[in-house]
């Protein structure tokens, strides 16, 4: 056991950041170094909060890049699996963390950027129907306006979860609790093995089992409904 | 200049400044600001002007055709431009003598200036400005008159304390883009070299950390004591009454606060920026020295439409507030209270003053009233003072009607009431109109 400012769980849990962070955990949000007080905090009082979420079933991680998160193991605690936008977007965002070119401004990065990063290693095509699975033919400003929309629900639910913070409407700061995108190349075991290895730590789930993804982003239904009028 | 920031954008707009300075023209300003440092020229000949800008054209644009008409293209845009002024006012008499304007030395300062700030210019210039501030002071204690406020305070800390501020906030710029390099060179670095980099962009960031906190501890210091001579001067101002002075001084206390404002906004912004490249350095480059991670990152991207996984997160929903059951809920029905709504008419007094008029004027004219200024007259007492004045016009537009008037061109004026005059008309009797 590491050495704490606290005795007991009791004063752990007293101490007044812990409402915030338990909330924000609990929430799904990764905490990391830039988070500050809250991030000291819990660096001090993990040796009590491991066991204490535990009972709960989950895992409180901690990661060596510098962020802590909740994993959810059982069914005592609700968890939701990332929509393909948000896994899209996030993978996306993780490989422009690690390129060099964006430390010249401390990690921030356009919009504009990322939807070209994205286009650039999906292709338009591609990306549009993995963004709109149920679409079969595509007009192209729709489509566009489409993409455009999923990406912006995607940064502001990365955002709300701690991957990324949302500095205004252009321009967005890089955090690293990205790299847990990077998870499954992180080493150079197999990637099939090692994605199975995560799915058993309930890291990840495989598949397209994200049928949230047919109730997500209401906000693009008006464009969608375009699309269905350009169908028919 | 104006001051006001409103006035000075409303005057440039309406005489619609613009500057169009291409490579050429900027290259050829530089020469001509280096010649003349280099060779101390205060003007140049015409000859010299067109020399030189051959020489500029032979290494800017080396195949350019026919260079002396360029030339002579090239100095009067400048003069129009106001960066080249001639200066010796021969007229076409014999050609010109020129010289750069201090808008073209302040461009091709910008350019060529390459003043950061450092220890070394920091101390000096700060030292300066603590001995300057003291003789102002000390002056400022002795000064007996207006004048001597304005001759040994007010300029002094117009021209020598301003003119050394200024020269530290420049140098503030200069480190500010020195900075920006830096950061640039940083990325640069990595890209080319990544693992091979590390060490160099360690020590590229330690030693910016350094100058920076080493500035910063000065400038703390020193505007400390700069802010506390200005406020001793500033306090004899004011017991002088000398408002402005006081006014100079507390512009100057203002600007050394910025100063100090920079130093310290610096070093939070390169802390920032030096805690996310050293975490980088740590946890990407140092864990990673083949630079593969991105590589095997890519194809990730690239493959995940196929082979899709998902990370799950916790999502506890927010605790919900039930509100107390209510087996059924009695909505009062929309109501306001009872009331007589069909209350008596309050009696007012008939609004018939135009007909009491029309009669008035008629009972006037019976009377025997010759001009409007006696009607006018008869009818006036038997309406409140308030109402006369109104009541005038009246009598005039019901006259009108009922009689036909005579006037001559210059109409008289007749007193009809107190403080009320008209312009009379002669009636003309027997010819009424109806």
């Amino acid at each position: 056991m590491t050495i704490s400012s606290f005795q007991t769980l009791e004063a752990a849990i007293s101490d007044e950041h812990f409402p915030e962070v338990d909330l924000a955990l609990r929430r799904g949000r990764h905490i990391g170094r830039d988070d500050g007080a809250v991030y000291d905090y819990l660096v001090d009082v993990l040796d009590y909060l491991e066991p204490f979420y535990r009972r709960f079933g989950c895992e409180l991680v901690q990661r060596a890049d510098g962020y802590f998160y909740l994993l959810p193991s059982g069914d005592r605690l609700g968890r939701r699996q990332l929509t393909a936008g948000e896994m899209l977007v996030g993978q996306t965002l993780a490989l422009m963390y690690l390129d060099p070119a964006n430390l010249q401004h401390g990690g921030m990065v356009e919009r504009e950027t990322l939807l070209q990063r994205l286009s650039g290693l999906l292709g338009t095509e591609t990306l549009v129907r993995t963004l709109n699975p149920r679409r079969r033919k595509f007009d192209e400003r729709i489509a566009a306006e489409t993409v455009r929309t999923k990406v912006a629900e995607a940064l502001r639910r990365l955002t709300d979860l701690g991957f990324i913070d949302l500095i205004d409407d252009a321009m967005l700061r890089l955090r690293p609790a990205l790299m847990r995108f990077a998870e499954p190349v992180r080493d150079l075991s197999d990637r099939q093995t090692a994605l199975e290895r995560l799915v058993q730590s309930g890291e990840i789930s495989l598949g397209d089992a994200n049928e949230q993804d047919e109730n997500e982003g209401r906000d693009a239904d008006g464009a969608e409904d375009d699309e269905e009028e350009a169908d028919e | 200049m104006p001051s006001d920031p409103g006035r000075l954008i409303a005057a440039l707009a309406r005489d619609q400044i613009s500057l169009d300075l291409k490579t050429l023209d900027l290259c050829f300003l530089a020469g001509l600001y280096l010649r003349a440092d280099r060779a101390s020229l205060a003007s140049f000949e015409e000859d010299v002007l067109i020399d030189l800008f051959e020489q500029v054209c032979d290494v800017v644009d080396p195949g350019v055709e026919r260079p002396r008409k360029r030339a002579t293209h090239a100095i009067q845009r400048l003069r129009d431009q106001r960066m080249l002024a001639r200066v010796d006012g021969a007229g076409i008499v014999r050609s010109g003598e020129y010289t750069l304007t201090r808008l073209a030395a302040a461009v091709v300062n910008s350019f060529l200036d390459d003043e950061v700030l450092t220890r070394e210019s920091l101390t000096l210039l700060t030292g300066q400005l603590r001995v300057q501030l003291a003789e102002i002071l000390a002056a400022a204690k002795r000064a007996d008159s207006a004048d001597a406020w304005r001759e040994h305070v007010v300029a002094p800390l117009r021209i020598t304390v301003g003119d050394l501020v200024g020269g530290i906030e420049r140098r503030q710029r200069g480190l500010d883009t020195q900075q920006e390099e830096v950061q640039a060179e940083i990325a640069k670095l990595l890209q080319a070299d990544w693992f091979g980099a590390v060490e160099r962009c360690q020590s590229l960031l330690d030693m910016t950390t350094n100058t920076l906190r080493e500035l910063n501890e000065i400038l703390l210091r020193d505007t400390h004591h700069f802010v506390t001579l200005l406020q001793e001067i500033q306090t004899l101002a004011c017991d002088a009454e000398q408002t402005g002075s006081e006014e100079t001084v507390q512009r100057v206390i203002e600007h050394v606060d910025r100063i100090a404002v920079w130093g310290g906004a610096r070093q939070r912004a390169w802390s920032d920026y030096y805690q996310y490249v050293h975490r980088y350095l740590r946890d990407v480059v140092r864990l990673d020295p083949d630079r593969a991670l991105s590589q095997r990152l890519r194809d990730q991207v690239a493959s995940w439409p196929s082979v899709p996984f998902h990370l799950s997160v916790a999502a506890a929903p927010s605790i919900r507030l039930l509100r107390p059951l209510e087996s059924r809920v009695e909505h009062p029905a929309v109501m306001r209270p009872r009331t007589d709504r069909e209350g008596s008419p309050d009696p007012v007094d008939p609004e018939d003053t135009v007909l009491n008029i029309e009669t008035l004027v008629q009972g006037a004219l019976a009377a025997g009233a010759q001009s409007l200024a006696e009607v006018t007259e008869w009818v006036l007492p038997q309406f409140p003072a308030d109402l006369r004045y109104v009541v005038i016009g009246r009598v005039a537009e019901v006259l009108a009607g009922i009689t036909r008037t005579r006037s001559a061109i210059e109409r008289p004026w007749r007193s009809v009431a107190p403080c009320l005059e008209i312009e009379d008309w002669e009636l003309l009797m027997g010819d009424a109109r109806r």
